[in-house]
């Protein structure tokens, strides 16, 4: 566990059936399991990014109502949020509003997240257009894309999205830590003193 | 015999073999003919000596023919020499000849007697073949009579069984006839002999028919008129009459019923229960527990009856009809434990408090109620899943027992998990869990809140209750979700533990120490009131004195919070290794990871600590120490003899600075707590070192002030040294450094010391600053500008004078590094 040099927690939500499961599947084992059961409590796996070596711990979620209180106690730590709903559920696209209220509540304001419609490969049944989505992302500053687990289109693309997004924000943390001596290591304040008190 | 008609064709055909050797032999005469042509060569070489006889130099071409004639006799010799050894081959050869001839002969006669028995063999077998497939025709056929026999013997039984209401009898019977295959032993009768056939078939139908129904409706008055003796006579029948899942059916719902009964009857006294009861307040999960106990002992009992007669892999049937039956009671202990614990409205409230955030609400309930009923959540929630364990236990080990194929058994295996993740009893503890995280991270939350509202510093402690407090709480809460056996649950108790720690617990914490400690006035007073203020155990009226207090005991806090995470972790750990010790390595993983992130918060608290310094360094270190720091500049270090003696007595600096640094330390040392007060002075010896850098670098020195300030320098180390556990000297590596080169003989004694003579010294000085430290020897400011120019050489080239040199001058010396 120790040969990478980030670590982030990324954690699935969404109504029950939308495909977050799926989606951890096809990018993790690369699997489309079909017939896939309800989500108990919490999944969670962690599948390393090939970029820069980071690793990222996905946390898939339950969607059933009575597993809502697992499921929020694992947006507080979360570096980014997927929110999932299905391009052919009307009912899980009104709910988004929902969610994104859950979000503010106990997320941290830090968090990246993103909107996901997926099941685009069901093109005949598909009711919510996509410039719908991505209005609707839009309002709320997510990022969005659409997304099939089922044909394997942008579940890597979505993930590796995520994993270099949260890199760039975590080097840029890393910054202004440094820049910051207020919030560092008490030694490291005094060290970087006397090396400019030398500098004649 | 045939064998010996052979011989003679093969005498016949020996000769033309015989005939070969004689070639052979032909071909080594024709070798021994080739010499003599050999020899001929030579006469034409005597032809020669006509010319020889011309002059006097006769002699070589003699020599030659000489020569000549002497190979060929060689050659002769040698060839000759072959010819005993060839002839007494050709006589070998001579004598195997006839040996040769038997030979073939008698392989002859072995290859036709080994033909004939391979014959002979095959004959004797085909006929063993063709009696041991007569004997399994007769085998089949003494079967094919028997089942006959059987058939009618079957027939006739279970009329008189039945008449007799034996059916236990009737049953085997009409068994034995469902083993036999009617299609053969139709095929194998004659027709005329098929009528009385027929009838026995017909009538062993009509029979079983009979049997079914009479077993069926026998079985329903046996439980009607509950005669447990009848029952299990009945059900032991079932399968006999090919009524597996019939059998396994009805004997689930007799079972159900009685288990319903029971958990009424267990339910109507959980109702009236005595509040001063022991068990008053878990008295419905005591229920459901009673419930599974019931169910359990029913399992324990008939899983022998079942396996016998019905054999393995068919357990589940049954476990599926009682665990329905177990969901319906269940459901009404849930219920009913709803209703009396005032759940939904509890539910309610906390919900309502988590959105609008009323701390002050003034229906808001007791702490201690919640308590309870977390407890027997949890409770329930154990006893569930211990249940559920020994149910996939028992199923799984029916199945395993079974005769079934590995790939069916997989996948019983993952029926029987399906069911149990979406049987009703599961999903109402979902429901209890999903509610009982919602509720504890309240009750955690509203603790830990609580505790900070009523924080106070005890004048023993260095650290203020609500720290003990929290982790008391968290610990309590993390400990009893721990308790409730759902990874899931753990998970996010622990999730949530961290949140209230770091969102609750360290922003209050964090506050307090950005507000920085204060300064500005004459500190030595103000920490003694600090000490007296906490000595007496309240604050004194000063404001500057109450943020100094809070200052230094959040401070406290912030360590201890460090620490009591870390330990907080480390024995969840434990608890974790311990209790979830089956548990799939899945979820083992994620109960790690979460355990991971309370890690994690311990650096945040480790984070409190650190900033917590930078403002005590900027705000009491600092200050404090820079008029101390300043006395040494405007001591002169350029000093003659008499001053150096003088100083011997009456010390112009050290002595003050120790004495001041020693009351500061000593200040701090009563209210910071011990793992803190090192950090302090860590804090502090840097904060000296660099001043005093910066000092020096800013003062003249002669030889004997060199001296002066490595003496100073000394009891400053001494002193340090004994104040802190861990070595000290590594910090004033520059400044010994500096106090070495400032002790130097001469200046350009420093190559003894630089570049590859250094030795075990290592330079923390860079050459710029070893160049400047140079320059403030005043004495031999006029030698500088030379001795830099000899320095950035010896830097560049670093030449190398002996090490052993600078031995002698060490003595002298006051760098002590080398040590």
């Amino acid at each position: 566990m120790e040969d990478y040099k980030y670590l982030f927690k990324v954690v699935l939500i969404g109504e029950a059936g939308v495909g977050k499961t799926c989606l951890v599947r096809r990018f993790t084992q690369g699997l489309f399991p079909p017939g896939q059961g309800a989500t108990i409590g919490v999944d969670f796996m962690i599948k390393t990014v090939e970029i820069n070596g980071e690793k990222i711990k996905i946390w898939d979620t339950a969607g059933q109502e009575r597993f809502r209180s697992i499921t929020q106690s694992y947006y507080h730590s979360a570096n980014a949020l997927i929110l999932v709903y299905d391009v052919c559920s009307q009912l899980s696209f009104d709910s988004l509003p929902h969610w994104i209220h859950e979000i503010e509540k106990y997320a941290n304001t830090k968090v990246l997240s993103y909107l996901v419609g997926n099941k685009i490969d069901q093109i005949n049944r598909r009711e919510i257009p996509e410039h719908i989505g991505k209005q609707f992302a839009k309002r709320y500053e997510m990022n969005f894309m659409e997304t099939s687990a089922k044909e394997a289109e942008n579940v890597d693309t979505l993930f590796l999205d995520i994993a270099m997004e949260l890199t760039k924000l975590a080097r840029q943390q890393e910054l202004d830590t440094d820049k910051s001596p207020t919030f560092s290591a008490g030694t490291t304040t005094v060290v970087s003193n006397c090396s400019s008190c030398f500098r004649f | 015999m045939t064998g010996t008609d052979f011989p003679p064709t093969g005498i016949d055909f020996l000769p033309t073999e015989i005939d070969f050797p004689p070639t052979r032999i032909d071909f080594l005469s024709t070798g021994i003919d080739f010499p003599p042509t050999g020899i001929d060569f030579p006469p034409t070489g005597i032809d020669f000596p006509p010319t020889i006889s011309v002059g006097g130099k006769s002699i070589p071409i003699v020599s030659q023919g000489c020569y000549f004639n002497n190979t060929i006799n060689d050659d002769l010799d040698s060839l000759m020499e072959n010819q005993s050894l060839l002839e007494s081959k050709m006589s070998g050869l001579h004598k195997i000849l006839p040996s040769l001839q038997i030979l073939e002969t008698d392989s002859k006669q072995l290859h036709g007697m080994v033909s004939f028995t391979s014959t002979l063999a095959e004959n004797v077998s085909s006929k063993v073949r063709q009696l041991d497939l007569a004997k399994s025709r007769v085998t089949s056929a003494i079967t094919r009579v028997e089942d006959v026999l059987d058939l009618k013997f079957c027939t006739d039984g279970v009329q008189t069984a039945l008449q007799n209401e034996d059916y236990e009898k009737a049953a085997s019977h009409v068994h034995r006839f469902r083993s036999l295959d009617e299609n053969v032993l139709r095929m194998t009768t004659e027709t005329d002999e098929g009528s009385t056939l027929d009838t026995s078939f017909r009538l062993l139908h009509e029979a079983e028919e009979k049997l079914r129904m009479i077993v069926s409706s026998k079985f329903d008055a046996a439980v009607h008129s509950g005669d447990l003796a009848s029952i299990e006579r009945f059900f032991k029948i079932f399968p006999l009459i090919g009524l597996h899942e019939e059998g396994l059916t009805k004997f689930g719902k007799f079972l159900s019923s009685q288990l319903s009964e029971s958990s009424y009857k267990t339910l109507v006294l959980a109702d009236n229960i005595n509040y001063n009861d022991k068990q008053a307040n878990v008295i419905y999960a005591e229920t459901s527990t009673q419930l599974f106990e019931a169910i359990a002992k029913v399992v324990e009992i008939r899983q022998p009856l079942v396996e016998t007669y019905y054999g393995h892999g068919r357990l589940f049937t049954l476990m599926k009809i009682l665990q329905t039956e177990c969901d319906r009671q269940s459901r009404k202990i849930i219920e009913k434990f709803r209703h009396k614990r005032d759940f939904d409205r509890v539910v309610q409230q906390v919900q309502q408090d988590s959105v609008f955030h009323r701390p002050n609400a003034t229906e808001k309930f007791d702490p201690k109620v919640l308590d309870v009923l977390l407890s027997e959540m949890v409770l329930l929630n154990t006893r569930t899943e211990l249940y559920l364990r020994f149910f996939r236990r028992r199923a799984v080990a029916d199945i395993e027992a079974s005769k079934l194929e590995e790939d069916k058994k997989k996948e019983s295996v993952s029926i029987v998990d399906k069911f149990i993740s979406n049987c009703d009893l599961s999903r109402l503890m979902q429901e209890i869990i999903g509610s009982y995280i919602m509720l504890e991270e309240h009750f955690m939350r509203e603790m830990v809140l609580k505790a900070v509202a009523m924080d106070s510093t005890e004048s023993s402690s260095q650290t203020s209750s609500m720290v003990d407090d929290t982790f008391y709480v968290v610990k309590k809460c993390t400990r009893r979700a721990l308790s409730s056996s759902s990874v899931d649950g753990v998970c996010a108790m622990l999730n949530l533990a961290c949140t209230v720690l770091e969102q609750d617990f360290r922003e209050v914490l964090m506050s307090r120490v950005r507000k920085g400690f204060p300064y500005g006035f004459d500190l030595s007073q103000a920490y003694t009131m600090v000490q007296t203020s906490i000595q007496q155990g309240k604050i004194q009226s000063s404001d500057t004195e109450k943020e100094k207090t809070v200052f230094l005991v959040s401070l406290n806090n912030a360590e201890a919070s460090c620490e009591y995470c870390k330990a907080l972790k480390s024995s969840l750990e434990d608890e974790v290794r311990k209790l979830f010790l089956k548990c799939t390595e899945q979820s083992k993983a994620k109960l790690q990871t979460c355990l991971g992130d309370l890690g994690n918060v311990a650096s945040r608290f480790k984070e409190v600590v650190d900033f917590g310094f930078s403002q005590l360094s900027s705000g009491a270190i600092k200050p404090r120490l820079k008029p101390l720091v300043d006395i040494f500049l405007s001591t002169s270090h350029n000093i003659s003899e008499e001053d150096f003696t003088n100083y011997e007595a009456n010390d112009p600096w050290v002595q003050n600075f120790i004495v001041q640094i020693d009351t500061m330390l000593a200040n701090f040392k009563s209210t910071l707590s011990s793992g803190n007060y090192d950090t302090f002075v860590n804090h502090t010896t840097s904060e000296v070192t660099s001043q005093m850098e910066k000092a020096v670098m800013k003062t003249s020195f002669n030889r004997l002030g060199g001296l002066q300030f490595d003496k100073e320098l000394r009891a400053l180390v001494g002193y340090l040294s004994s104040v802190t556990t861990w070595t000290i000297r590594d910090k004033f590596a520059r400044l010994t450094q500096m106090a070495t080169i400032l002790n130097l003989e001469k200046v350009n004694e420093i190559l003894d010391y630089w570049g590859p003579n250094s030795g075990p010294l290592t330079w923390r000085l860079t050459p710029s600053e070893v160049r400047n430290v140079l320059s403030l020897r005043k004495s031999e400011t006029e030698g500088i500008q030379n001795q830099d120019k000899t320095e950035t050489k010896a830097n560049k080239q670093k030449p190398p004078p002996h090490e052993k040199k600078r031995t002698p001058d060490m003595r002298v010396r006051p760098g002590t590094q080398e040590e």
